[in-house]
């Protein structure tokens, strides 16, 4: 029933657009990612705002780890790590993601086609600002490095599982 | 008889609109689409900018028609510095497009518009119910991204398309299996028409000018000359002529006129204005749909993006046949032969007519930029359809009014994040 045989790696997700401030922010980590030394079966997209599109991205791979601006209520550049149950909980108060269909319906739709990988990984950074302009807030800015060096570490120490 | 519909916001379009209706006494007292989203300012943007990022920067006003914006950026950028992009530019050029309107037609004729068809109130539940559909479409959408990806280095936001061409080739190998994928996946483009075909369209007819490109030797996605079914025939650089935009108290995107009070761009406007260069396929797709030009109905818009979906899947395969053949080079991109410029570039992206106009300066970098969407383009003739059929179902209950009104939006397949973009402050 699927589209395409389940090969075994992670493929890194990066969510938002650069030309709304913030909202780019999980696209900027995952252009210095894209530089880093990672292990191996390990890849990057850049994945803009993907829409319906997510399920089409994330059929076939093993692990997806997703970075995208999430509203969670904390100071701009706090980021946490969660899982796709946490997502779906939150999103019933429609605070999550800022994109219209959203990561969530992404994630549900491919939920209901039985094609999300086994694991997945959300890095959810708190934006400062959205709006129009290409250069991201002073604590996103700061964060990113922060955000970047603990997926690496994740990644080569094999920890994975959210929590 | 009172009646009032107010649906804040419609869904399964892009982006925020609302629909007002209110019928007093039996009298229309408010008929109107209000777009509240918030102007975005890509044109201020651009300003001051090198040429060479104008297009990057505007292939991120849509996540959905990133090509034809990064494309109309390039034509825009070649016109004013005089650039002339080689045969294998335009060739991959078209071939990327062809995967951008596959792609976004898909999106809308699946996603968006079937549900309402098959009674489901979105994709999840038709996921859940014709799981087959959905896959379907998913696969088809994967395989447009694919061509994108393969041609200019992303499956949205291409990298590898600069002004006078390439930076980045596709190799034979990954033209070979893109073309392998596109003939198995006419099964996938079959059933799609059957599917389509088996749909009840709403009945409504209200004739209109209907606004886009033309070429005399295939069917225009990129340049070409501005034709009207009224029978105006304009070079690209007239543009204006044919737009006039002028604002509107109720919507933050600029409306637009022609000959008439409002005009309708996208693929119904495509496929009356140039079926005879349709792909003989997409002609039995479009007998086999019911469609003949001159089609009236706009609730057909997503029709026409079916046959669309033929053409391109076909045309992709005449592409990718003729690169192969010819073989493909690692050539450097074609030079600017003249600055400073102003230059417009035009595009068919899935929604219709799109326009760049830009000024760039001695220096390279954009001394100015004027965008025309094609959603702006249809909100007055949507809104002109609304007017027209509210009195021709206002007896009907108001949950299936809303639902005819909702659908009639959707089929014109808007995007209002992309219209909103050119709100100006007037002095008092």
């Amino acid at each position: 029933m699927t589209l395409t045989r389940q090969q075994p790696g992670t493929l890194i997700l990066g969510i938002g657009n650069p030309l709304l401030g913030d909202d780019g922010l999980g696209v900027r980590a995952v252009e210095i990612l894209a530089g880093c030394d990672l292990p191996p079966q390990v890849s990057v997209m850049e994945a803009g705002t993907p829409g319906w599109g997510l399920a089409t991205w994330l059929e076939g791979w093993s692990r997806a780890i997703i970075i995208d601006a999430v509203h969670m209520g904390g100071a701009p550049g706090t980021w946490r790590r969660f899982g796709p149950q946490e997502v779906r909980l939150i999103a019933q108060d429609e605070i999550i993601s800022l994109h219209e269909p959203g990561l969530v319906n992404g994630l549900e739709l491919a939920q209901s086609l039985d094609i999300l990988p086994e694991e997945i990984l959300i890095y959810g950074v708190e934006p400062g600002q959205s709006e129009p302009g290409q250069e991201l807030s002073p604590a996103v800015t700061l964060a990113l490095p922060e955000l970047v060096d603990a997926i690496l570490s994740d990644l080569w120490n094999g920890r994975t599982k959210h929590g | 008889m009172n009646k009032r519909i107010d649906v804040h916001h419609v869904t399964r379009v892009e982006g925020h609109g609302n629909i007002v209706v209110e019928i007093e006494d039996g009298r229309i007292k408010e008929c109107r689409l209000d777009v509240v989203e918030t102007p975005r300012f890509f044109e201020a943007m651009l300003r001051g900018r090198p040429y060479q990022e104008a297009s990057h920067i505007t292939s991120r006003i849509c996540g959905i028609c990133a090509t034809g914006h990064a494309t109309a950026s390039l034509r825009a950028s070649e016109k004013a510095l005089s650039v002339e992009p080689s045969e294998q530019t335009q060739l991959l050029r078209k071939l990327t497009f062809h995967g951008e309107i596959l792609d976004s037609h898909v999106l809308h004729a699946y996603m968006l518009v079937a549900p309402d068809f098959l009674g489901v109130g979105s994709v999840i539940p038709l996921a859940t119910s014709h799981p087959e559909v959905v896959l379907r479409a998913l696969r088809m959408k994967k395989l447009a991204g694919d061509i994108c990806a393969v041609v200019t280095g992303r499956h949205t936001h291409p990298i590898a398309m600069c002004v006078g061409g390439f930076t980045h080739f596709p190799k034979p190998a990954e033209l070979e299996n893109l073309h392998q994928r596109l003939v198995a996946a006419r099964a996938d483009v079959d059933e799609t028409v059957a599917l389509f075909a088996t749909l009840h369209w709403p009945q409504f007819e209200r004739d209109t000018e209907y606004v886009s490109l033309t070429k005399p030797d295939e069917y225009a996605f990129i340049d070409g000359e501005i034709i009207t079914s009224d029978g105006a025939r304009l070079p690209a650089e007239a543009y204006r002529q044919v737009t006039n935009e002028h604002l509107v108290t109720h919507s933050s995107a600029k409306h637009t006129r022609h000959l008439r009070q409002s005009y309708m761009v996208g693929a119904l406007a495509r496929f009356n204005n140039n079926y005879p260069q349709l792909h003989p396929r997409a002609k039995e797709a479009a007998a086999t749909l019911g469609l003949k030009p001159k089609v009236t109905n706009p609730y057909l818009n997503s029709a026409a993006q079916v046959v669309e979906i033929v053409h391109c899947v076909e045309d992709a395969i005449a592409i990718i046949d003729r690169l192969l053949e010819r073989g493909i080079t690692s050539e450097q991109p074609a030079p600017v032969k003249a600055i400073p410029g102003e230059g417009v570039g035009v595009c068919e992206v899935p929604r219709g007519l799109l326009i760049h106009h830009y000024w760039i300066g001695e220096d390279g970098n954009m001394t100015g930029a004027d965008c025309v969407i094609p959603t702006n383009q249809n909100l007055a003739n949507l809104e002109a359809d609304m007017l027209a059929l509210t009195p021709l179902i206002a007896e009907k209950p108001i949950k299936t009014m809303q639902l005819d009104l909702e659908m009639l939006v959707r089929a014109y397949d808007p995007c209002i994040s992309c219209s909103v973009h050119v709100l100006e402050v007037e002095p008092k």
